[in-house]
């Protein structure tokens, strides 16, 4: 090679193909989904057993139970104590712990591929004979009610907080915490009757993805889950969020703060949605990454922040779009006006082809560098499965991306983001930016941390 | 169960150009992508009084351009290949890395050896990144709760100034930074021979060598930069103090003690004994503090490894209303029976099988693998051990544990941080 040759980027070798293999998929009679997935290149195995309620589903006069129930399922079962379930665990290397969000309640195991029946074992253990002690209870109702508080004192809390009561209103999307009185009323006896309704094989999936045989991995499944009876799957449809006709500003008043906290949001799509990828190649363009114009923007340019970015969130029923940044306080005002430029320019003008092909080129790229840890590749496959994503998602991934075009972006933009009638929250000092959100809407409705609404800080 | 377990070792091969450049290939091609990643043997612990923050500044610096790569291009050359990138600063070294196609190699390859030959150093783009580095400090340190109290505890173990300040440096530090500073930053630390360059993933091995030569075999040389001296004496600095923060909601501590260097016997067996104390519910003092007697809402711990002396930290969140001193206590109680006892059978079963299943799912990523091998092969200078550290760990016995903790933890020779919420009007 010459000197000169070293002047411009170097082309690309002959490109390596990746290809996902279809996952194995069946139901059991009793309508347990089971999806198997070979992955033999570590011995290593993940699992997850997904149940289609989240805190969503959570009763009005019973918020945080779905929450309090995943946690709750490995703190004592008819056999076993917290300490001896922690310590039949651990003592594998192994983990296994459940988590819910707002729509899924997701347990989570993953092991040295020689103890897949030890951890298939246990999961079963805490899906089927959870006890709730009371002790345990008590003690996961206190130390919840302290993480309430200490929550308060993080600014990304209190953002999201406002912005999910500001767009999705009356809908439970918009509670993104019990608060304290609901934890109070949490009870075992009520999570015991939520546990029997809800945990039921028809509302649920189970994925295992690493180095297994499938036949005989297939029929543990059998031997553990197989007898589990089938219940009725409730659902009912929640209220509409708001339909938003003007802006809205929510300023967190946070005295002595060193920065603000800005969160711009609307309303936008479900992760099911058809324009999913449209949506993915615009917001690539406009924020998702370092790259992206309002990176660029606020921190490359003008040097407002650390990072500045925007995301989709899209959840099952519905979902928002958000712009988000922390800046200095002084230049809150000046970073506004930078989102809205941002925010005009993607919906008013075509975005360059090679704007186009980046993000495209971006989105085709990345997707083996998820997919290379046995995580990532249960996750997407967790993503696809509870989402109800088409058959060939993981296959047809790159090509529908690549399909994309330029006025796709434009008219997902129009769509999706709202600059005339969009919320705006900002947490920090509020003295500093009222002044810098003159204009921006009819009047601030400022809040305290404790999420109280107060006349003026 | 543990004791049979067999893990293949990774293919690696490891050479020097002749400018002094330390190249490791680890060719593993289960997943078309390629990491790559660069480890310069400068970190904080480089830094001159006056100048903290400096190190990691420059980190921003490396992508601001050089000759042939213009301002954010290195951004967007990676994003546009479907790659991912960074850069981190520590005490001990600053490293780049991406991960891309296996067929974008010789991209990779290509802009970091634009950045070690020739980096381009604006007033403009210093002062533009000063500010970044100032934001990234306000929401990660000064505006988080508890966001200052490793770098405090830090300053309150170590005497040396090369390990007692902070890697995020001072505003008044970042402020002086001249355009002067960063290019004799970049011509002392940033030769081919102060670096590693790893290369992990699926690769060929005559075309990735042929691309290395290339890209990188005519970057001169420089003269080694003076070694660091890093030496404290065995006695912390300061043994407590009382810190104000006014966005903790709760009081808070933090206990740090000074240990020996990374990979030592006795810095392996303390690694090992944080794990019993507060890795996991079924730790010691999960079990004692979180569940037993219910004094706390987070608990936790941690060791940080340097080159030369080391330190471990166990800290905790009590609930409002609880004693502190009560809880340090048991902390130490703990610590003392392990002093006196050691772990037990079943600690050091669960410690192995914890060892083990942590080694495999290192493997797993190719960037990963990349940056263990990178820190072994700047560190120790020799690649070879991400196949023997598991090894190295399993050995250690239950007497070396008792030993090491009984010498370095159950000791008044601590640091204690007392965080105090200091309100918010």
């Amino acid at each position: 090679m010459t000197q000169t040759s070293l002047k411009s980027a170097p082309s690309p070798l002959a490109p390596v193909p990746f290809n996902v293999p279809p996952a194995h998929k069946t139901t059991l009679d009793n309508g347990l989904r089971v999806i198997l997935f070979r992955d033999s290149r570590l011995p290593l195995t993940s699992f997850r057993l997904a149940f289609l309620t989240g805190d969503i589903h959570d009763p009005i006069d019973n918020i945080g139970l779905t929450s309090a129930l995943a946690s709750m399922l490995t703190e004592g079962t008819e056999n076993y104590s917290s300490l001896q379930l922690a310590e039949k665990v651990e003592r594998l290397g192994a983990s296994l712990s459940a988590s819910a969000s707002d729509d899924f309640t997701i347990i989570s195991g993953s092991s040295l591929a020689l103890y897949n029946s030890e951890i298939l074992g246990l999961l079963a253990e805490i899906v089927f004979t959870p006890t709730f002690p009371e002790n345990e209870l008590d003690l996961y109702r206190r130390n919840t009610i302290e993480n309430l508080k200490f929550q308060r004192s993080q600014p990304n809390f209190l953002a999201g907080e406002q912005t999910a009561r500001v767009i999705y209103g009356v809908h439970p999307y918009s509670r993104v915490s019990p608060t304290a009185e609901d934890v109070e009323k949490l009870r075992s006896s009520t999570m015991s009757n939520f546990h029997r309704r809800q945990f039921v094989p028809n509302n649920a999936v189970l994925i295992v993805v690493g180095d297994l045989e499938l036949d005989p991995m297939l029929e543990e499944i059998r031997d553990h889950f197989g007898d589990w009876p089938r219940g009725v799957v409730e659902t009912n449809t929640p209220p509409a969020p708001p339909e938003m006709d003007k802006t809205r500003l929510t300023i967190v008043d946070r005295p002595g703060s060193a920065q603000s906290n800005i969160v711009l949001s609307n309303l936008a799509i479900p992760r099911n949605d058809p324009e999913y990828f449209p949506v993915l190649v615009m917001n690539q363009i406009l924020g998702a990454g370092a790259s992206s114009r309002i990176f660029m923007n606020l921190r490359e340019e003008k040097g407002y922040t650390y990072g500045a970015y925007t995301r989709f969130d899209s959840k099952r029923l519905t979902g928002s779009f958000e712009a988000t940044a922390e800046v200095r306080t002084a230049v809150t005002g000046e970073s506004l006006n930078e989102f809205f430029f941002e925010l005009g320019r993607i919906r008013d003008e075509d975005v360059l082809q090679e704007e186009l092909d980046d993000a495209k080129n971006f989105l085709t790229g990345v997707f083996p560098i998820r997919a290379e840890t046995q995580e990532g590749m249960t996750n997407l496959i967790v993503t696809q499965e509870l989402y109800g994503l088409a058959d060939d998602y993981l296959q047809s991934y790159r090509e529908n991306v690549s399909a994309v075009t330029a006025d796709d972006v434009k008219r997902v933009a129009n769509r999706f983001i709202h600059p005339d009638r969009l919320s705006i929250v900002i947490v920090g000092d509020a003295n500093e930016i009222l002044p810098q959100t003159e204009g921006r809407a009819d009047k601030a409705f400022v809040f305290d941390t404790d999420g109280n609404e107060i006349q003026s800080p | 169960m543990s004791s049979n377990f067999h893990l293949p070792p990774l293919e690696i091969e490891s050479y020097t150009l002749e400018n002094g450049l330390r190249v490791v290939l680890n060719q593993d091609d289960s997943v078309p992508v390629v990491a790559i990643a660069v480890y310069y043997d400068v970190g904080s612990r480089n830094e001159r009084k006056g100048r903290t923050g400096f190190a990691h500044l420059f980190e921003h610096m490396m992508f601001q351009g050089s000759e042939n790569v213009k301002k954010a291009e290195h951004f967007q050359f990676i994003m546009k290949a479907g790659g991912t990138m960074n850069g981190t600063t520590s005490s001990e070294r600053t490293n780049y890395y991406e991960t891309l196609p296996a067929n974008q190699l010789p991209l990779g390859l290509w802009l970091e050896s634009d950045r070690m030959r020739s980096l381009a150093v604006t007033q403009e783009n210093l002062d533009n990144q000063r500010e970044a580095v100032k934001e990234e400090k306000r929401l990660r340190y000064d505006n988080q709760p508890y966001g200052q109290i490793f770098d405090l505890i830090a300053e309150m173990i170590y005497t040396n100034f090369a390990n007692s300040h902070s890697t995020i440096g001072s505003m008044d530090d970042l402020d002086d930074a001249t355009v002067e500073d960063v290019q004799e930053f970049f011509r002392v630390f940033y030769a081919p021979n102060n670096a590693v360059l790893t290369v992990s993933g699926a690769f060929d091995t005559e075309t990735a060598k042929g691309l290395i030569q290339s890209f990188f075999g005519d970057i001169p040389s420089q003269p080694l930069p003076q070694r660091v001296n890093v030496e404290e004496p065995d006695e912390v600095a300061v043994r407590y103090k009382e810190w104000e923060d006014k966005l903790a909601p709760f009081p808070a501590f933090l206990v740090g003690w000074k240990i020996p260097p990374r990979r030592s016997p006795e810095f392996n067996a303390l690694f090992l004994a944080g794990k019993v104390l507060y890795d996991g519910e079924s730790s010691r003092l999960y079990q004692k503090l979180v569940k037993g007697d219910e004094s706390v809402i987070q608990l936790f711990g941690f060791t940080d490894e340097r080159r030369g002396p080391s330190s471990i930290f166990v800290g905790a969140i009590p609930k409002p209303e609880k004693d502190l001193s009560k809880i340090r206590d048991v902390i130490m109680t703990e610590i003392a029976h392990i002093a006196e006892h050691g772990p037990t059978a079943d600690e050091m079963q669960k410690l192995h099988n914890q060892l083990i299943n942590d080694t495999v799912r290192h493997r797993q990523s190719s960037q990963s693998r990349a940056q263990a091998i990178a820190e072994f092969a700047l560190y120790d200078g020799d690649p070879w051990l991400i196949n023997s550290e598991l090894e190295t760990l399993l050995a250690i016995t239950p007497e070396q544990i008792r030993l090491s903790v009984d010498r370095y933890l159950n000791s008044e020779n601590r640091a204690l941080l007392d965080v105090v919420p200091a309100g918010m009007g």
